[in-house]
Formats: C-alpha cells, sequence, structure tokens
C-alpha cells in the first residue's frame, strides 16, 4: 500500500486491526487485574468447564443404553475417591458460575449497578459455604 | 554512581534532588520498541531520583532529558485533563501524571504503553482506532448545561456548560479483556460515549446510536468484567453506562426513530445520585 | 442482517480541521450556542440502520438470561436428587429405570437437558463471537451451534427412550 492509499485511509480505522491486541491473555492475565475481571475469568473457566463436562457426562450416559452391566460397572468406579473428588470439583464450578451468573443477569439488565462489587462478594461467599457442606454430604453418601 | 541528579544543567527544570534524599531513588523498567527501527522490543531499566511527590511522569521525563532522549512519551496538561499521558504502571492503566512514585512501593515499577492499540514507539500509541469509535457514535463533547448552585459562573456568563467526562485516554480500552481479542467491538469508550448521546440527545439521531449500540459488536460484547469503570480516571463509569444501555434497549426504548429526539433523561445535575463518584485521580 | 458495526463503513476522504461545508450543515442540527464538535464532523456516512432484527442480539442475551435463572432452579434439582437423596451415593441400573419410569420426572430432567444445552451452547456463542469475525461467519457459527443444540436434546430423548424401554 503506497503511502498516500495508507494516509487515505486512516479514517477506516475501524476495519483497521488493533495491533498489539492481547488475545486471549488479555482474557487470563491477572496482572492488574480488578475484582470484576476475576468474576469475567472465573465465569468463563467455569462456563467452559461445566459445557465440556456435560458433553463428557452425555457421553458416559450412553452406558445407559448398554444394559445393566455396562453401567453398574460404571457405578461402582464413579463412587472412588478420585470421581467423588472430580464431583467436588464440580459442584464448585456450578456453584461459583450459578451464583456469580446472578450479579451477571442483574448488571446485564442496567439493575444494582452500584453494588456490583459487594453482590460478587456475598455470593462467592455463599458458594463457599454451600460448596463446604455439599462437599461434606456428598463424602458422607458415597 | 556517580550524580544521581545527572549533574543537571541550571537550565533543566527538573526539581533538583536535596543531596540529603539522594536515597531516595526509583528503579524503573521501561518498554522499549521502536517498531521499523529496532528489531524487537525490550525493557531497559533506570534509576530515576524520587522526591517527594514525583510522578511516574517526572521520572519518565527525567530519563528522556537526563539518560535518554529518545524515549517516546507522550503528555500535555500534566493534571489529569487532557488524557495524554496514559500508559500501563506495574500492570495497571493509569495516567502518569497523577500516578506518585510513593504510592508505588519500593520495588522495581514497569512502565508500559496502553495494550490493544497500535504502538508508534515506546510508550506512545496510536488513538486513532479509540477515536474513530467515539467519532462512530457521533462523539458528544459538550453537555449541554449542568445546573450545579455551588459554581457561581464568573461575571459576563450567562450560564455555565461543561465538557463531557471522558477524556480520550484510552485505559478503558487497553483494560477491557473484550477489546483485547476483538478488534471490531465498539468498546468501553465507544458506548459510553454512546449512553451520553442517549441520555441527553443533544440534536443527535438517538436512534443511529442505538442501532449502534444494540449490535453483535455493541452492548452485547461487553461481559460484566467492570474493568474500564476501574481503569477510568475521569468518572466516565463505562460499564455502567454500557448496562443502561442495555436496559434502555432491552426495555424497548430503544427503536430508532427517524430524526433527531429532546427527550430523554435530561442532563446530570451536580450531586445527582446518578453521578458516580469512581477512582478520583 | 450485516451487523452494523463498524466495519461496514463506507469511507471517503477526511475534511480537515478548515472544512468550511460542515459548518452550515452543522449548525442547523444543533442549537447554536451548543457545538457538539469542536470542528466539522468527518464526512462518513453512517449506514442506514435497520432494527437489527427486532432485536436478534437482545433475544439472545435474554434467552441467556431466562435460562440462566431456571438452571439455577434445574441444577439444584438435578444434583439433590441424583447425588444426595440416594442412598448408596449414585443410582444402579434399576434404580435409574425406576427413576425414569415418572413421567414428571423424565419432564423435568428434559427441560433441564434444554435449558443447559441451551444456556451453554448461547455462551460457547458469545465466547467466539469475543474473537469479532465477520457477520457471515457468525450467522454460521450460529447455526452450526442450533444444529449442535438440537442434536444433543435430540440425543437426550433418545436415550430416554431406550432406558425406559428397559422396564
Amino acid at each position: 500500500m503506497s503511502e498516500r492509499e495508507r494516509l487515505a485511509n486512516r479514517d477506516a480505522a475501524p476495519s483497521r486491526p488493533l495491533d498489539r491486541r492481547r488475545g486471549v491473555a488479555g482474557w487470563v492475565d491477572p496482572r492488574g487485574r480488578r475484582l470484576g475481571g476475576w468474576a469475567f475469568i472465573l465465569n468463563r473457566v467455569t462456563g467452559i468447564g461445566i459445557v465440556v463436562y456435560l458433553y463428557l457426562h452425555l457421553a458416559v450416559l450412553s452406558l445407559l443404553a448398554r444394559g445393566p452391566e455396562a453401567w453398574d460397572a460404571f457405578i461402582a468406579v464413579a463412587l472412588s475417591p478420585l470421581f467423588l473428588f472430580f464431583d467436588v470439583v464440580l459442584l464448585a464450578g456450578l456453584l461459583i458460575h450459578g451464583l456469580n451468573g446472578i450479579r451477571v443477569t442483574l448488571t446485564g439488565f442496567g439493575l444494582v449497578l452500584d453494588a456490583q462489587k459487594a453482590l460478587f462478594v456475598a455470593l462467592m461467599v455463599l458458594a463457599a459455604i454451600v460448596l463446604l457442606v455439599g462437599a461434606i454430604r456428598l463424602v458422607e453418601v458415597a | 554512581m556517580s550524580g544521581l541528579d545527572g549533574g543537571a544543567p541550571v537550565s533543566s527544570r527538573v526539581p533538583s534532588v536535596d543531596p540529603l534524599e539522594r536515597s531516595a531513588v526509583a528503579r524503573l523498567r521501561v518498554y522499549r520498541s521502536k517498531p521499523g527501527v529496532e528489531a524487537a522490543p525490550r525493557f531497559e531499566t533506570y534509576e530515576v531520583p524520587a522526591s517527594a511527590g514525583a510522578t511516574v511522569l517526572d521520572a519518565l521525563l527525567w530519563i528522556r532529558r537526563q539518560r535518554d532522549p529518545g524515549l517516546m512519551v507522550r503528555h500535555s496538561c500534566l493534571h489529569a485533563s487532557c488524557g495524554t499521558c496514559g500508559m500501563r504502571i506495574a500492570g495497571r492503566e493509569a495516567l502518569a501524571c497523577v500516578t506518585f512514585l510513593d504510592d508505588l512501593g519500593a520495588g522495581e515499577i514497569t512502565v508500559e504503553p496502553l495494550a490493544n492499540l497500535p504502538l508508534v514507539g515506546d510508550l506512545v500509541v496510536d488513538m486513532e482506532p479509540s477515536y474513530a469509535r467515539l467519532r462512530a457514535v457521533g462523539r458528544p463533547l459538550v453537555r449541554e448545561s449542568e445546573i450545579c448552585p455551588e459554581a457561581q459562573p464568573a461575571e459576563g456568563i450567562a450560564e455555565p456548560t461543561r465538557f463531557e467526562d471522558c477524556i480520550e485516554c484510552g485505559l478503558c480500552l487497553s483494560a477491557c479483556p473484550i477489546v483485547a481479542t476483538d478488534p471490531r467491538y465498539l468498546g468501553p469508550a465507544g458506548l459510553a460515549a454512546a449512553w451520553r448521546s442517549v441520555e441527553e440527545p443533544r440534536g443527535s439521531a438517538v436512534g443511529r446510536v442505538l442501532a449502534l449500540a444494540d449490535d453483535e459488536q455493541g452492548v452485547w460484547r461487553c461481559h460484566t468484567a467492570w474493568e474500564c469503570t476501574e481503569a477510568c480516571p475521569s468518572n466516565v463509569d463505562p460499564a455502567g453506562s454500557i448496562m443502561r444501555l442495555r436496559r434502555a434497549i432491552v426495555l424497548g426504548r430503544g427503536a430508532p426513530s427517524d430524526g433527531p429526539r429532546t427527550e430523554g433523561p435530561g442532563p446530570k445535575r451536580c450531586n445527582d445520585e446518578r453521578t458516580r463518584t469512581t477512582g478520583q485521580p | 442482517m450485516d451487523g452494523p458495526g463498524l466495519a461496514g463503513r463506507p469511507t471517503t476522504p477526511a475534511a480537515g480541521p478548515g472544512g468550511g461545508a460542515g459548518a452550515s450543515e452543522r449548525a442547523s442540527g444543533a442549537p447554536d450556542h451548543v457545538p457538539n464538535e469542536l470542528q466539522p464532523p468527518p464526512r462518513v456516512e453512517l449506514p442506514t440502520w435497520e432494527p437489527s432484527g427486532a432485536g436478534g442480539p437482545t433475544r439472545a442475551w435474554v434467552a441467556q438470561a431466562v435460562t440462566g435463572i431456571g438452571l439455577l432452579a434445574l441444577v439444584t434439582i438435578h444434583m439433590i436428587a441424583n447425588h444426595f437423596v440416594v442412598p448408596e451415593g449414585l443410582r444402579d441400573f434399576a434404580a435409574v429405570v425406576d427413576y425414569l419410569s415418572n413421567p414428571l420426572i423424565v419432564a423435568i430432567e428434559v427441560t433441564f437437558l434444554v435449558l443447559v444445552t441451551w444456556h451453554g451452547l448461547l455462551r460457547v456463542r458469545a465466547i467466539l463471537f469475543d474473537f469479532g469475525f465477520s457477520p457471515a461467519t457468525e450467522r454460521r457459527i450460529s447455526r452450526g451451534l442450533f444444529v449442535l443444540g438440537v442434536a444433543t436434546v435430540a440425543y437426550g430423548l433418545w436415550l430416554t427412550s431406550v432406558i425406559v424401554s428397559y422396564r
């Protein structure tokens, strides 16, 4: 592109890519990140994790179509400590995502804007409490 | 180390360091890059005398005068009104002219240019992508009026007027995680300006602005990270503006109209509870 | 329709600060004592706006929010019903068949599947859109994810029918 064309196209700035965009590093880089940025990346990571889990879960459920032997064999493994650990991780992910999601929904409709930081903290405390109770119960029942 | 004050000539405008304070030194690790001239970006570390009340901008200008005149730094007003000296200091977006070295601790301070904007050189970025977005939404500049009982206009001035809060510094664009990946996103500054155009139409075509906002690359790309409002040195609250725009759109205020509208929530007044106070420099 | 966004703007050579022709056009729209620009706006035309499909992006967001709220309840029910009330910890095959023999349970679980698939794939769509693809690519992504969602729910329904057939 000649210099003349480049200068003439300066007003086409919107279609000019923003160089030095940080890319996905801009999502995950913890430097300089404040509370809302943590909420954003937490929700994104837990959300992706839950979608991945959803399809894994649906695939595992196909064992049910193969009849009692296949399923019951799986159940025996599913009650092992390793699986229980992943269950707790799943529960944590669901709680963080769901409760922070309440905040995202409210603020996304323009409500509770001034208290959004406090709301985030409160919801994560609630998530921690429910996680603790749920994890204990999970391990107990198994 | 000889002469931390660099043996400054008398004509230097940098305040000289009291010899008793010579132990007050700041270490700045500055991003250096001359695209098209140097092969690769690098960091250079400087030891700068840190007199009480010195800012990062003071330190950078000292470096420029006493160590390396090739350091590219941009500034203007020196008091957080012009938005020119935006950069990333210790990983956070800030205006260098009001970021005090005393507040940054004793360790090494990393100074980098704003992210997500093209680099001109060293700490200077091309702000055109930001300005283009502001132009696209009509770039409101002057509030119609802001009736503030405490502000007595000077003699001969009938009615006080004031500029919009946005000083177009670009800190919000650097902080936003979505601007980092999406070149078509209208961005926090643009959307905050769009909200101001909707809130106080001033004869602009509100329908057009709302249609720009109610777009996949408008308000719907925001995911409430709130980093823009945190970074803003000037009370614009882009995140809140985006959310208010969304409320307006979802509740159906968003139907594009044929022409300018003058009704709206009206101009903000001083001490209005809608006026947020965040991040005062 | 093409996202009006920024990419579609046609450009004309910008007027410099001295553009005289701009002044009269500007004055007709705005009150005299309130200049909305310190210099004439650049001679760039914004495209004509249509209402973007009666709020297409808005619909997606509202669906995301509403399904999310529904899921708060449904995922709680699902977790409790499948993990916390079962004496052995997890249901064996016979217990699963028993569980799904109840039409109300099936209705709840199917609703759960629909909502979680809808909510999750809407979000995958949003994450992909965060990379700023062209409007045409965005449409393709939307269509692809819609097909995936339908397939997921269909699979769930099929699986349920197979399990119930063991009764």
